[in-house]
């Protein structure tokens, strides 16, 4: 892939709600293009170009991930932690979408830097719109980071 | 070469003319053959100033405390070598030109004197040739010090380009800051203002807000021209392999709205690949594509994209049916801020095809346009083959190249 | 009902007008204050002085260019506080250099928003701001702790 729009890394295992949030975020009009991972370890390949990943750039840096934490092989709050501990991807927006009600998950998640926290709505109508709200803000409202200024950005400000 | 030849008298002249001595320091042991060397030189047509040394000590000395035009040394003498001279010479960072005036030496010494530094070399049994050969090493010796002067010209502006470009930067970062935001306060409150007070102000006070509000919204659009323009120099522009039918999609994705209200019929060939940085390609494809949009006659639009190999080069061309340039605006409208139309007319700051000229030549190419007023325009830029080429293939057509 | 409290930290009294103006249009119950420098930021958030009483906010809205104690250095100092990094930040800003982005992410930064500098599209960031934040993420809340 040598452009990347606008890209959203999505990683989810469950394929109901992988079908479900790719069908939500269809129905925003935005320009975007949607990675998907089905666990821990490749989203952390995808994000550090490594592996499956070895062939993208910390130049291009998805402009938002989608987070599940219940994850095979890597657990999402582990992905999370290595995001944000290191300076190469740790401008990424980084949101986690889950199921989980554990407010043990809600504040971990918070103390490792997570940008925002959704829980799954149950019900699909609301989920719908939980979807389409976060797409308004994330890729229209908030401004992403530069991509390809991350490693030069990160040296400067410390 | 004929002129070059010409040139070499003329300066000889010139410093006949000014009544200049020659300086000449002689490394030479034979009293004869000093004579013989002057007389040659007085009968060349120079007037004559000369040292003679016979020891490296004593040329040392002599380069140190005078300054001469040119040094004639007979190659091997017993306290004297050619060889160590001119590596004095160039340890002490002197230009005098050294011509080895000498008797009959192996071919290959001959070239590694000339390889050294060593100006010229003269046969003592050809000495006829010494002025002739005096001349040239003053003709050089005065090209080496022009094109130093040059370089070191040069090298002052590239000092005071890089500063003046910093300079810009901290304007866009100050403009960017400092002007926006107390012109967003003038923008948002004069909106506020119109929609507070909408029906209870008179027709003219309307009016009033309304061009408060477009005067302000008009320069926060400048701003946003003014640092895309200099980010275009600004930006550190990585290079890489782009498909441009790819880049020519997103472009045309990009301006779909623009392309469905017109009713524009757009057709393509197939485009190359190329080097490039390719968000600023898709810019500068972006703008040539809205602009044989929004530039429309009363026809619907009709535009054209192709690409041909030309040398060295590719071609890119955007062909619409619009209503073109007058042939005299045709350079104009790459020039920053102009405008060939009223803002009434035609919407816009002057400002997408300076950047596309900008991003062309940053790209090593060039960008113009044909075009007769009323009969539509054609934008053309080039762009460099750049193909990644193996190594043996490479070499294959140098070689080709060379036959 | 949850009832948000919001804090605005902006030097700037035009801002802080309009913002809070525009929160007021909509009918979500919310509590709104505002501080016009980084030291009261601190202050505020630390329940020092006359903030003793104040309540924690469930999102801070910051300025980056602010008298006294800059908006770079408040988002640094709150995101190294163990007892104030949870509550998330959103940077709102006029700049959109490259480089106030880059920092404020790396700062810690939950969010940054550029200030609009047309009335339509402030209105429309500020909504946004509050249906996301207030109407689709789960927060860090006190009581939840």
């Amino acid at each position: 892939m040598k452009f990347s729009r606008a890209e959203i890394l999505l990683v989810e295992d469950s394929q109901e709600d992988l079908d479900l949030t790719l069908h939500s975020l269809g129905h925003e009009r935005v320009a975007t293009d949607i990675i998907v991972a089905r666990d821990g370890e490749e989203a952390l390949d995808l994000l550090f170009c490594r592996g499956a990943g070895s062939g993208r750039s910390f130049e291009n840096p998805p402009r938002l991930v989608l987070l599940d934490l219940k994850l095979p092989k890597v657990d999402g709050l582990e992905v999370l932690r290595q995001i944000k501990s290191d300076p190469r991807t740790r401008t990424i927006p980084v949101v986690i979408l889950t199921s989980s009600k554990e407010e043990r998950d809600l504040i971990r998640g918070y103390e490792l830097g997570v940008n925002s926290y959704i829980q799954k709505p149950v019900d699909f109508e609301q989920f719908r719109k939980t979807i389409k709200q976060l797409g308004l803000y994330w890729l229209i409202t908030n401004q992403a980071p530069v991509a390809g200024r991350t490693a030069r950005a990160a040296g400067q400000s410390s | 070469m004929i002129a070059g030849e010409l040139i070499v008298e003329a300066e000889a002249q010139k410093l006949h003319a000014k009544g200049e001595k020659l300086s000449v320091l002689m490394v030479e042991d034979s009293v004869a053959d000093t004579e013989l060397i002057r007389s040659e030189l007085e009968h060349g047509g120079f007037d004559l100033s000369s040292e003679v040394v016979q020891t490296a000590e004593e040329f040392a000395r002599q380069v140190h405390s005078n300054s001469f035009h040119v040094v004639l040394a007979d190659f091997n003498l017993p306290q004297w070598n050619g060889m160590e001279a001119l590596e004095l010479l160039r340890r002490e960072g002197l230009d005098i030109p050294l011509i080895l005036v000498s008797g009959a030496l192996p071919d290959i010494t001959a070239v590694d004197c000339i390889k050294q530094g060593a100006a010229d070399y003269v046969l003592k049994d050809r000495l006829a040739r010494l002025p002739s050969a005096i001349r040239s090493a003053l003709q050089e010796k005065q090209l080496r010090e022009e094109r130093k002067r040059a370089e070191h010209e040069l090298a002052q502006k590239v000092e005071e380009l890089a500063r003046s470009n910093r300079e810009l930067e901290h304007f866009a970062y100050v403009a960017s800051h400092d002007l926006q935001e107390p012109l967003r306060m003038v923008a948002t409150y004069t909106q506020l203002l119109a929609e507070r007070y909408r029906g209870k102000l008179d027709a003219q006070a309307e009016k009033y807000i309304h061009y408060a509000v477009d005067g302000a919204k008009r320069m926060q659009t400048l701003i946003q021209d003014l640092l895309a323009f200099s980010r275009v120099g600004r930006q550190d522009t990585t290079f890489a392999p782009v498909d441009c039918n790819l880049i020519l999609h997103q472009a045309l994705e990009s301006l779909q709205l623009a392309i469905r209200e017109s009713g524009a019929v757009l057709t393509y060939a197939r485009l190359p690949e190329v080097m490039a940085n390719s968000s600023q390609l898709l810019q500068v494809f972006s703008n040539l594509l809205a602009n044989a949009i929004k530039f429309r006659g009363s026809d619907k639009p009709n535009i054209h994209i192709s690409a041909e190999r030309q040398a060295g080069e590719f071609a890119f061309s955007v062909r619409d049916n619009g209503i073109g340039i007058a042939s005299e605006n045709a350079q104009d409208v790459f020039v920053i801020f102009r405008r060939l139309h009223t803002r009434t007319e035609y919407p816009g700051n002057g400002i997408g095809l300076a950047i596309c000229r900008k991003i062309v030549e940053q790209h090593g190419g060039k960008i113009w346009v044909t075009s007769r007023e009323g009969r539509g325009s054609t934008f053309t830029f080039t762009l460099p083959v750049t193909e990644p080429v193996p190594a043996a293939q490479e070499k294959f057509k140098q070689e080709y190249v060379q036959a | 009902m949850f009832k948000p409290e919001i804090l605005l930290v902006d030097d700037n009294p035009a801002d802080l007008d309009l913002t809070s103006e525009v929160l007021a249009r909509n009918e979500r119950p919310k509590r709104v204050s505002s501080v016009m420098n980084g030291v009261e930021a601190l202050g505020f958030l630390r329940h020092e002085g006359k903030y003793a009483d104040t309540p924690d906010p469930d999102l801070i809205l910051l300025d980056l260019n602010l008298p006294r104690k800059d908006g770079r250095a408040v988002l640094a100092e709150v995101k190294a506080d163990p007892l104030l990094r949870r509550t998330p930040i959103v940077v709102f800003s006029t700049s959109q250099a490259e480089f106030d982005i880059m920092q404020s992410y790396n700062l810690g930064a939950n969010s940054y928003v550029t200030k609009p500098g047309d009335l339509p599209e402030f209105v429309q960031a500020v909504e946004s701001i509050e249906n996301f934040w207030f109407g689709c993420a789960r927060l860090p809340r006190k009581e939840e702790q």
